[in-house]
C-alpha cells in the first residue's frame, strides 16, 4: 500500500514538473512506462535512507545508553575466589566431623583473639565437634553474669552449655579501637555472609602473596590481599604453616589449617546441614513411593472407564415401518 | 586378624543404622587412634605382603626385606613432613604458574613487572601490575584446586 501509493505520487509530481520529457520519453520507449524505470531509483534511495537513519539511530542509542559504565577496575572488586571441590558442598555428603573438630581448634586458638562467634553457643557443639564433657571444661574456663544475689549485686559463674561463646571485644567499638579502626566480623555466618562462601574465605585466608604485585597501592596498615575487594584488607595473614598442633597429627599447613576452619566456620552457619540433607532424602524417598501408589490407585480407578466398550446398536429397520 | 577389624570397622561405619555417641571417649581416645593406625599399618603390610607372596610365589626374602626397608623408609618420611609442615598449596600453585597451561598468564605478569619496575626507577610509574597478577592468580588457583584437595586431609 505504501509502495503503491509512493508510485503514484512520484508519477503524478514527474508529470507535473516536467511533462514534456516525459511524454517524449514515453513516446521513444517501446512499451514499459518511463515511471516505472524511475520509481525503483527512487525506492532503492528511500528504503537505503530508512535503513540508514535505523540503523543509525539504533548506533546512537547504543552508544548513548548500551554499554554498561563500569567506574572500577578489576582490583575494587577483587579476585574471584576459585571453586573448590568441597566434599561437604556434595548433595549426599555430610561434613567431615574430624575436620570440624581441627578447624574448631584453629578457631579457638588463632582466629578467636579479634573474630567473635557470637552465635553459637557451647550446647550447639556437643555431638557434632565436641563431646559434652569437652565442651562442659571449655564452658567453665569463661566466666559469664550470673542471676542476681541477695543484695542486687549480679557475680559471675563459670560458664555452662547454655553459654555463648565469649567474644573478644565487650563492643565493636572497642573492637575498631584496638585493630585501627579496623571491625572484624562477627564469623557466626560469615559463610553465608560472603559472595563464594567457602571458596571466598579459603582464598582469603591463603591467598597473601609474598609481596604485592609491583605498582600495587597498599594503604597504610593495610594489607594486600587479591581476593578482598580493593585488595587492601587490615587484617594480616595468620595462617602460618604449623601454628597449630592437631591433636590427631594432621600436618597443619597452611591450606589444611585454612580448609578446616573454612568448613568449621560453615558448620557455624549451617549446622543443620547434615539434618537437612538427610531430611531431603527422606523426602525423596517417600514421595517416589507415594508417587508410585498414585499411579497404580489411578490405574485401579480408571480401570472401568479405561476398559469399557461402547456399542451402537442401530435398531433393525426391518422392524420399523417407514415413516412417511 | 586386623584386617579383618578394618573391614568390619568400614562396615559399621557405613551402615545407616550406625550412630556416634557425643559420650566422652575418656582418656582412651590417644590409645584408640593409635591401636587403630598399628592395625592399619598391619592390615596394609599384610595386604603387601600377600600380594608379593602372590606375584612371586618362589620369592626369595631380599624382595620382602626391601619392602620393609621401603616402608620404613616412607614411615621416617612422613614423621619428617609431620615435623616440619610445608605447604602443598604454594608448590602445587608454583608448579601451575609455570606450567604450559598458564604461560600465557605469567608472560603478561612477567613483562608488566618489568615494564613497572623500569618505570618506578625511571620516575613515577602509571600503572599496575594487579590485573596480570589475578589472571595469573586465577590460573594458578584453578590449575592447582582439584591436585590440592586430592592432598589434603
Amino acid at each position: 500500500m505504501l509502495a503503491r501509493s509512493c508510485l503514484r505520487s512520484t508519477r503524478a509530481f514527474a508529470g507535473l514538473r516536467n511533462g514534456a520529457v516525459h511524454i517524449s520519453k514515453r513516446a521513444a520507449s517501446s512499451s514499459s512506462s518511463g515511471s516505472a524505470t524511475e520509481s525503483p531509483l527512487r525506492l532503492n534511495i528511500a528504503a537505503a535512507a530508512a535503513t540508514t537513519l535505523a540503523a543509525g539511530s539504533i548506533a546512537w542509542y547504543y552508544h548513548l545508553y548500551g554499554p554498561t559504565a563500569d567506574a572500577t577496575a578489576p582490583a575494587e572488586e577483587g579476585l574471584h575466589p576459585t571453586k573448590y571441590p568441597w566434599v561437604h558442598e556434595q548433595w549426599f555428603k555430610t561434613f567431615d566431623h574430624q575436620a570440624l573438630r581441627r578447624g574448631f581448634q584453629v578457631y579457638r586458638e588463632v582466629c578467636a583473639s579479634c573474630h567473635s562467634l557470637s552465635r553459637v553457643p557451647y550446647r550447639t557443639l556437643v555431638g557434632s565437634v565436641l563431646t559434652v564433657d569437652e565442651a562442659k571444661v571449655l564452658a567453665e574456663e569463661n566466666e559469664y553474669d550470673a542471676e542476681p544475689n541477695d543484695q542486687g549485686e549480679i557475680e559471675k559463674r563459670p560458664g555452662k552449655l547454655s553459654d555463648y561463646l565469649p567474644a573478644p571485644y565487650p563492643n565493636d567499638e572497642a573492637a575498631r579501637f584496638a585493630n585501627n579502626g579496623a571491625l572484624p566480623p562477627d564469623l557466626s555466618l560469615i559463610i553465608k555472609a560472603r559472595h563464594g562462601g567457602c571458596d571466598y574465605v579459603f582464598s582469603l585466608l591463603t591467598g597473601y602473596p609474598d609481596e604485592p604485585p609491583a605498582g600495587a597501592q597498599v594503604g597504610a596498615g593495610l594489607n594486600f590481599n587479591p581476593y578482598f575487594p580493593g585488595t587492601g584488607i587490615a587484617m594480616a595473614r595468620v595462617l602460618y604453616d604449623g601454628i597449630v598442633d592437631y591433636e590427631d597429627g594432621t600436618p597443619a599447613t597452611t591450606s589444611q589449617m585454612a580448609k578446616d576452619v573454612t568448613e568449621f566456620l560453615n558448620w557455624a552457619a549451617e549446622p543443620e546441614m547434615d539434618d537437612r540433607k538427610r531430611m531431603g532424602m527422606k523426602v525423596l524417598a517417600v514421595t517416589t513411593v507415594l508417587f508410585a501408589m498414585s499411579v497404580w490407585v489411578k490405574r485401579y480407578k480408571w480401570a472401568w472407564l479405561k476398559s469399557r466398550k461402547i456399542v451402537y446398536d442401530p435398531p433393525k429397520t426391518n422392524d420399523i415401518a417407514p415413516r412417511r | 586378624m586386623g584386617f579383618w577389624d578394618t573391614i568390619t570397622d568400614l562396615v559399621e561405619a557405613a551402615t545407616p543404622w550406625a550412630t556416634a555417641d557425643a559420650e566422652a571417649p575418656a582418656k582412651e581416645l590417644p590409645e584408640e587412634t593409635t591401636t587403630e593406625s598399628t592395625k592399619e599399618e598391619e592390615s596394609t603390610k599384610s595386604e603387601t605382603e600377600t600380594a608379593a607372596a602372590a606375584e612371586e610365589p618362589a620369592a626369595e626374602e631380599e624382595p620382602a626385606a626391601e619392602e620393609e626397608a621401603e616402608e620404613e623408609a616412607e614411615e621416617e618420611e612422613e614423621e619428617e613432613e609431620e615435623e616440619e609442615p610445608v605447604d602443598p598449596k604454594e608448590e602445587i600453585e608454583e608448579a601451575c604458574r609455570n606450567s604450559k597451561q598458564c604461560s600465557p598468564a605469567k608472560h603478561h605478569f612477567d613483562e608488566c613487572v618489568e615494564r613497572v619496575t623500569s618505570a618506578e626507577s625511571e620516575g613515577g610509574a602509571k600503572e599496575d601490575c594487579v590485573e596480570e597478577f589475578f589472571h595469573l592468580a586465577h590460573c594458578a588457583t584453578q590449575c592447582a584446586a582439584p591436585k590440592l584437595w586430592s592432598v589434603l586431609k
